[in-house]
């Protein structure tokens, strides 16, 4: 059965979610630029009534781009690169088939339903677990599924060692349903008090300090379990294939996983630094956030010597350019989100915009870059046809790097300012600046972040309409290619 | 000694043991390639070579068959 | 000897579990019961209040505004008295948001007063004319959801001990009844200081507009 020739890598799935990483990824960073603008331009609040105020759309554009773009385009890439490492097809067993399917549905209106529900205000208000108990439990049997459907795979196997990807991928896959059941648990209060008030509505099972460790616990880990582990999977798996190099050192990689894995959990207090969690958890949470660097610098730079002796292809091939980047946008935030977790920077950082570009240095420059390459590295290879233009690939990845820089830039100048201005103080020991100095202070900033946004945005309406040209009008291949992904 | 305190040295312990238990597979990694037992630079060719037909890097003890 | 982590999926698993198990259980666990303590003389949210809460939830004011004073001069100088984790005990959820657009609220009910609220409510700009706070015109006509904050008052007074009295207690009736004799007499003290006739005629009526309970809580944070 080694041989069967009519054997294929079943695809079905992976352009499923393919499609719903570039809808999601237009539809989250849509709401994101309006939301962007509602701060410069406040006008902007009244265009769609009650539904269309920035503190409605803000936990929609969130999200959207974290479980609609980014984990689409995970889950496209888990389907697409696990058959390949384990050299095992989907379609070898009718089970897996249809869980798959089962999965991605379930999945579409589960992120419909969280659409709607946010923009009616129905929500549980911790950030990024904003949805309500029912909603909360689809999620859980989604994750069950996917889960099912990973060891499934795994179960028949044929290459025995799971390559360093799915490792990545089987601790999202638990991290993400360790913390997720914890931080959500939640009574229903429709049944717990005779039938009375709305069916949707829930009371968290901790109460005020507590609940917010809890929550910065999942926070925090939401950002290393679903925009940085399976993100580290991806790139482990795209970069070595597009440029044809084995990773510079395996080794490293597995060092570095165990390292993210001991440190990573330890971190998520620093959400909460100054606050009234006990200090010893604050401290902690500091330390362990510098400690981060090292096994994140680990990661990226056995990213970045993979290239070495072939930084050639950076020139020669875009989808290497975003991979690239991506890398460095990874060291970048990495090292910045340690120093804000410093207690006496973060006096000054928590509470401004500092902390939202930081997020957006992340997900804009390493999670969304990398999404965009796997995408596209997987577009020629799922639709058999040669990416349809490589000139608007180039023009993208320059459009956006120039948006994600007037982002970052305006956010720190921001944030500095802002938080330098709060706490000024004139020669008598008085507080200089009321309030609102502080807030029309940052308008010209709120402006260039717009800006930056907006760029990043037309990149992305430039990646939906070469991802929609390649799949429907590309030139058709023959074979399949090995490495390089072929582009008109 | 109260519950704390207990904490305060359960943590401690445990903290170490992660330690050693990290630098030993450092350790373990590096010295089993130098011995020849294992080479785990090959395991990176996986990404590489994975047509479904390709030659595992290792096989399966039995081969699994399709259902 | 590690060589079995390598190769077996399952074992994996658990190991990679455990690792990320731990912080968890070593941070969190510990300060769980101490943390839960309010501190003396805290009364639970009245349920009005409680409406108002969902109010703050639901338009998510906590985008932008914070609820927690950190132990700088600046900020009790701006705000007052920093934050003590016993005045949290009965926040389900916390509410100490992330970000300040605004400034915080956590005892914005000292500064503030009810008719305050109404016009910034209405129109963030007539007092604080450069506020880039976007007005919240439904919650003067939307009908704040009362009973669901019932209903979360008893949850919270049966399974979480939180200390209500009888008049807290499952079924309609029992709503009925409390909202006749505490609820809308405490929207009442609330609409006399406001200015809006359509308001007071709706409390009147009684129905209970989203801006009620939600100045209702706002005075109530302090």
């Amino acid at each position: 059965m080694q041989s069967n020739a009519a054997m294929e890598y079943d695809y079905s799935i992976v352009k499923l979610f393919m499609w719903t990483t570039v809808i999601f990824g237009f539809v989250g960073m849509l709401i994101g630029v309006l939301i962007a603008a509602q701060l410069a331009y406040p006008e902007l609040n009244y265009l769609l009534g009650e539904y269309g105020t920035f503190s409605r759309l803000r936990p929609l554009h969130t999200n959207v781009v974290v479980y609609g773009f980014t984990l689409s385009a995970v889950w496209a890439s888990f389907y697409y690169s696990a058959q390949r490492v384990l050299k095992v097809s989907i379609a070898e067993s009718k089970f897996l088939m249809i869980l798959t399917k089962v999965h991605f549905y379930l999945y579409f209106v589960a992120a419909a339903a969280l659409v709607v529900t946010l923009l009616m205000g129905i929500t549980a208000s911790k950030e990024y677990a904003q949805m309500e108990w029912p909603l909360d439990i689809v999620i859980v049997l989604i994750w069950v599924i996917w889960g099912v459907a990973m060891f499934g795979l795994i179960g028949i196997r044929r290459e025995k060692s799971l390559y360093i990807s799915m490792w990545y991928y089987i601790a999202c896959f638990l991290g993400v349903a360790m913390l997720y059941l914890f931080n959500n648990m939640a009574v229903p209060t429709y049944f717990f008090s005779g039938g009375l008030g709305s069916i949707m509505h829930s009371v968290s099972m901790y109460a005020g300090t507590n609940d917010a460790m809890v929550q910065w616990w999942w926070g925090h880990n939401a950002v290393a379990f679903v925009f940085t582990v399976p993100i580290i999977a991806m790139i482990y798996y795209f970069l070595p294939k597009e440029s044809g190099q084995a990773v510079y050192s395996y080794k490293l990689s597995l060092l570095s996983f165990w390292g993210l894995m001991c440190v990573y959990l330890w971190a998520g207090g620093h959400h909460l630094l100054w606050s009234t969690v006990p200090d010893w958890v604050q401290t902690m949470a500091s330390i362990f956030s510098v400690i981060l660097i090292l096994p994140s610098w680990g990661s990226a730079i056995n990213m970045l010597l993979t290239m070495k002796g072939e930084w050639n292809q950076l020139t020669e091939n875009p989808l290497i350019k975003l991979m690239v980047l991506a890398s460095t946008f990874y060291m970048l935030s990495t090292l910045e989100g340690p120093i804000q977790a410093v207690k006496s920077v973060n006096a000054i950082a928590h509470f401004t915009d500092w902390i939202p570009g930081h997020v957006h240095d992340g997900v804009l420059g390493w999670v969304g870059f990398m999404a965009f390459a796997a995408v596209m590295h997987m577009a020629p290879r799922v639709f058999k046809r040669e990416i349809y233009s490589k000139s608007l690939l180039d023009a993208q990845f320059w459009v956006q790097t120039i948006g994600i820089v007037l982002y970052f830039a305006s956010m720190w100048i921001a944030g500095i300012t802002q938080g330098m201005m709060w706490r000024a103080v004139d020669e008598y020991g008085n507080l200089m600046y009321s309030f609102i100095d502080t807030v029309s202070v940052l308008h010209p900033y709120y402006v260039i972040r717009t800006l930056g946004g907006l760029l990043y945005f037309v990149g992305m309406v430039m990646f939906a309409y070469n991802f929609y040209k390649t799949a429907t009008s590309g030139r058709k291949l023959e074979t399949e290619p090995q490495f390089k992904s072929p582009m008109a | 000694m109260n519950l704390a305190e207990i904490q305060g040295y359960v943590y401690l312990v445990m903290t170490i043991v992660m330690v050693g238990v990290l630098y030993s597979y450092i350790v373990y990694l590096y010295r089993s390639e130098k011995k020849g037992e294992k080479d785990y630079e090959k395991y990176g060719n996986i990404a590489l070579d994975d047509n479904i037909d390709s030659k595992p890097i290792e096989d399966m003890p039995e081969p699994k068959n399709e259902k | 000897m590690f060589h079995w982590l390598e190769k077996n999926p399952f074992l994996f698993a658990v190991v990679v579990f455990l690792v990320i198990a731990f912080a968890g259980i070593v941070t969190i666990l510990p300060n769980f019961a101490q943390s839960a303590q309010p501190i003396k003389g805290l009364k639970p949210y009245t349920v009005l209040e409680l409406a108002g809460k969902e109010v703050y939830k639901k338009d998510n004011c906590l985008s932008c505004h914070s609820q927690l004073i950190r132990p700088f001069k600046s900020e009790t100088d701006r705000y007052g008295q920093y934050s003590l984790s016993g005045e949290y005990a009965y926040d389900r959820p916390f509410l100490w948001g992330s970000k300040r657009t605004g400034p915080d609220l956590h005892r914005v009910g000292n500064y503030r007063t009810t008719d305050w609220h109404e016009n910034h409510m209405w129109d963030p700009k007539s007092v604080v004319p450069d506020s880039i706070m976007p007005a919240y015109k439904h919650h003067f006509t939307n009908i704040a959801d009362i009973e669901t904050a019932y209903a979360e008052a008893v949850v919270v007074k049966n399974v979480f001990n939180t200390p209500y009295g009888d008049e807290i207690a499952e079924g309609k009736d029992a709503y009925n009844k409390h909202f006749d004799a505490t609820i809308l007499p405490e929207a009442k003290k609330i609409t006399a200081n406001m200015k809006k006739a359509d308001i007071k005629a709706m409390v009147e009526a009684g129905n209970i507009p989203e801006i009620v309970a939600l100045i209702a809580y706002m005075n109530r944070l302090k």
